[in-house]
C-alpha cells in the first residue's frame, strides 16, 4: 500500500525565516499520527503545504498517492485549521451546507448526527459562537464528508474535556474503518491516547518519529509500593530502571524509566498490599526526548 | 449556480440590498429637484451656470445644461456621484472576493475544499458581477421609472446606454479591487489602488480636455470609455464599452494567475 503521505526534502522559506527544511515524513495507511511541536516549530506549515495552502520551497510531497495541487485530492480530505475562523451572521447549519455541497455533498442527517455527538448548537450565527464552539463546527465540517484522511490541526483546543473524549472516540472510529489521520498538538497528553506514531518537529526540523509504545516505554513513572512488613532496602538496590529509591519500614518508592518488569520481581517475593503508580508525566517524556535528541545532534556534530 | 457563486452571493446579499436602497435613495433624491429647476429655468439657464469658473466646470462634466431632463441625468446624476457610489459598492464587494476572507482567516478553508484555486477566483468574478448587476438593474428601473415620472422625456434607450456604462465602469473598479487583493491579500491596498486610478482617472478624464499636459492620460483613465461617448445624448459608445469589458477581463485573468501561484493566509 502507498503511503498516505510522503515528503522528501520538504522546505518552506517565508522570506528569510525558516518555517521548516528538509522535512522527510510517511503516514502510512490506517495510522494516527501525532505531531508534536512547541508553538511555532512548523506544524502547521507542514499541515498547509500538504493541504496546497502554500507552497514549498523546495522538496517533493504527495498526500493520498496525487499532488496536493489537484483539488479532486482534497475532496478526500477532512481538515480542521488550527486557527479556525468562523464568522458573520450566518449560522453554523449553512455553512456546513455549503461546505458539504463543495466536497460532493454531505447528507443533512450526517451533520445532524455529529452535531448532536458533539452537542454542537448550529442555529446560532457564527460569529456569536464561543471559541469550543466554533472548534466543534471545524470538527464536524473535518468529518461529516468521511473522507479517507483526517488532518486536525490542535484539534482539541477550546474542547470540554466530555467533548475531548467524543472526539477521541470518533478518531478511533476513523481507524478502525482504516483510514488515515494526522492531527497536531503542543501537548502530548492530547494525542497520546489515540496515536500508532508520533512526529516531534522543533525549530523547523522533525527531530524524532517513534511508536507511541516506545516512546511510552521511555515513560518516567513514580511508584509507590506498600508490604505487609518492613522490607530490606538491598532488595530494591540497583534494579534497572529503578532510581531515587526510598525505602522507610514497609514502604518503598522510587521513579521507574521505562519497563516496571524488574521492580515488579522484586516486589513479588514480599506481601504487597498497595500499589500506587502515578499515570507518567508525558509532558516530562516529551521533554526528555527533545534534550536526549540535542544531545544526540551535539554528539554527531562532535564526531562522538 | 456553481456552488461558490451563490455561496458568494448569499454572503453579499444583505450588503447588496442595502447598497440598492442607498443607490436607490440617492437617485430619488436627485431627481426630485428636477421639477423645480425645469421650471426656473432663468435661474438654473446656461448663463447662470456659465458664471462658474472654467475648470471647475470642467470637472463638472461641463455644466453645460441643467434644465433639459438629458442634462439634468447627465450633469447631476451620472457624472459624478452616482458612478462613484457604485464603485465604491464594487469595490467593498471586490474585497470580499479574497483579501477580506483572507485577512479574516475563513479563506484557508475554503482553498482547501476540492475547488481549484482558478476556479474560486473566477467564481468570486461572477458573484461580484452578478450582484453588481443586481443592483445596476434595480436602481435602473428606479431611475427610468422616475425620470417618467419628473416629466424628463428622456428616451429609456439613453438611460439603458448610461447604466450599462455605470455598472460596466463599477465592474471594472470591483475587478481591479479584486485582483489587487488577489495578488496581495490585503484589503488596504486594493482600496488604496481603486481610490487613486478612480480619483485620478476622473480628474484626468474632465480636467484633461482642457488641460493639454494631462490630455494624453485620458487614454488610460477608466472614465474616459464611460464619459467621452456620453451614452446619455448618443446612445451606446459600443467600442468605448468594450474597452471598459475587455480591461475587466485583464484584471480578471491576472487575479487568477496571481492567485493561482501565491501563499494563502501567510
Amino acid at each position: 500500500m502507498t503511503a498516505v503521505v510522503e515528503t522528501e526534502g520538504l522546505t518552506k522559506f517565508y522570506g528569510k525565516r525558516r518555517g521548516l527544511e528538509d522535512l522527510d515524513l510517511e503516514i502510512r495507511p490506517g495510522e494516527v499520527f501525532g505531531y508534536l511541536g512547541p508553538n511555532g516549530a512548523g506544524k502547521t506549515t507542514t499541515i498547509r503545504l500538504l493541504l496546497d495552502v502554500i507552497r514549498p520551497t523546495r522538496g517533493r510531497m504527495s498526500v493520498l498517492g496525487a499532488d496536493p495541487r489537484d483539488p479532486a485530492v482534497r475532496g478526500r480530505i477532512g481538515y480542521l485549521p488550527g486557527e479556525l475562523a468562523l464568522e458573520g451572521a450566518e449560522r453554523a447549519s449553512a455553512y456546513l451546507a455549503f461546505l458539504g455541497q463543495a466536497r460532493g455533498g454531505v447528507s443533512r442527517d450526517r451533520i445532524a448526527a455529529l452535531a448532536e455527538r458533539l452537542d454542537a448548537d448550529l442555529s446560532v450565527p457564527m460569529g456569536k459562537l464561543s471559541k469550543g464552539s466554533k472548534q466543534k463546527v471545524g470538527l464536524i465540517q473535518a468529518f461529516m464528508h468521511e473522507p479517507e484522511f483526517l488532518i486536525l490541526d490542535e484539534p482539541t483546543s477550546g474542547l470540554d474535556p466530555l467533548v475531548q473524549q467524543e472526539f477521541l472516540a470518533m478518531v478511533r472510529e476513523v481507524r478502525a474503518s482504516g483510514r488515515t489521520v494526522l492531527m497536531s498538538s503542543h501537548v502530548l497528553a492530547e494525542v497520546e491516547q489515540v496515536s500508532d506514531r508520533v512526529g516531534i518537529v522543533r525549530g523547523g526540523r522533525l527531530v524524532a518519529v517513534e511508536d507511541i509504545a516506545v516512546l511510552r516505554e521511555k515513560a518516567v513513572r513514580r511508584v509507590e509500593l506498600h508490604f505487609d512488613a518492613p522490607v530490606p532496602r538491598e532488595a530494591f538496590e540497583d534494579l534497572p530502571g529503578v532510581r531515587d529509591l526510598r525505602v522507610e519500614g514497609a514502604a518503598v518508592s522510587c521513579t521507574i524509566d521505562g519497563r516496571p518488569d524488574a521492580l515488579v520481581k522484586a516486589a513479588a517475593r514480599f506481601t504487597v498490599v498497595h500499589l500506587v503508580s502515578a499515570e507518567p508525566d508525558l509532558e516530562e517524556i516529551f521533554l526528555a526526548y527533545y534534550s536526549e535528541s540535542e544531545q544526540e545532534g551535539r554528539h554527531a556534530r562532535a564526531g562522538v | 449556480m456553481p456552488v461558490l457563486v451563490s455561496k458568494s452571493l448569499r454572503d453579499y446579499r444583505s450588503s447588496l440590498v442595502r447598497w440598492t436602497v442607498g443607490i436607490g435613495a440617492f437617485f430619488a433624491l436627485y431627481l426630485s429637484f428636477y421639477p423645480n429647476i425645469s421650471e426656473n429655468k432663468e435661474i438654473y439657464g446656461p448663463q447662470a451656470l456659465a458664471k462658474f469658473p472654467g475648470a471647475m466646470r470642467d470637472l463638472m462634466g461641463g455644466m453645460e445644461d441643467f434644465t433639459s431632463g438629458i442634462g439634468y441625468l447627465s450633469s447631476v446624476v451620472y457624472q459624478l456621484f452616482g458612478p462613484m457610489l457604485f464603485i465604491v459598492c464594487a469595490m467593498i464587494l471586490g474585497n470580499r472576493a479574497i483579501a477580506q476572507p483572507e485577512e479574516s482567516g475563513t479563506l484557508e478553508l475554503t482553498v482547501t475544499l476540492p475547488i481549484d484555486r482558478r476556479r474560486l477566483v473566477f467564481e468570486r468574478f461572477v458573484a461580484l458581477a452578478l450582484g453588481l448587476l443586481a443592483v445596476a438593474t434595480a436602481t435602473f428601473l428606479l431611475a427610468w421609472g422616475l425620470s417618467v415620472v419628473s416629466d424628463m422625456e428622456v428616451p429609456v434607450g439613453r438611460i439603458l446606454a448610461v447604466h450599462t456604462g455605470v455598472f460596466l465602469l463599477a465592474l471594472f473598479f470591483g475587478a481591479l479591487s479584486l485582483t489587487v487583493g488577489a495578488a496581495t491579500g490585503r484589503k488596504g491596498p486594493a482600496m488604496a489602488v481603486v481610490g487613486v486610478v478612480a480619483v485620478g482617472g476622473y480628474v484626468v478624464e474632465t480636467l484633461g480636455k482642457s488641460v493639454d499636459a494631462i490630455s494624453w492620460l485620458r487614454w488610460v483613465s477608466p472614465f474616459h470609455y464611460y464619459l467621452d461617448g456620453r451614452p446619455l445624448y448618443q446612445g451606446f459608445p459600443v467600442a468605448d464599452y468594450l474597452v471598459l469589458a475587455g480591461a475587466t477581463v485583464v484584471l480578471l485573468v491576472t487575479a487568477v494567475l496571481a492567485f493561482d501561484r501565491r501563499d494563502v493566509g501567510v
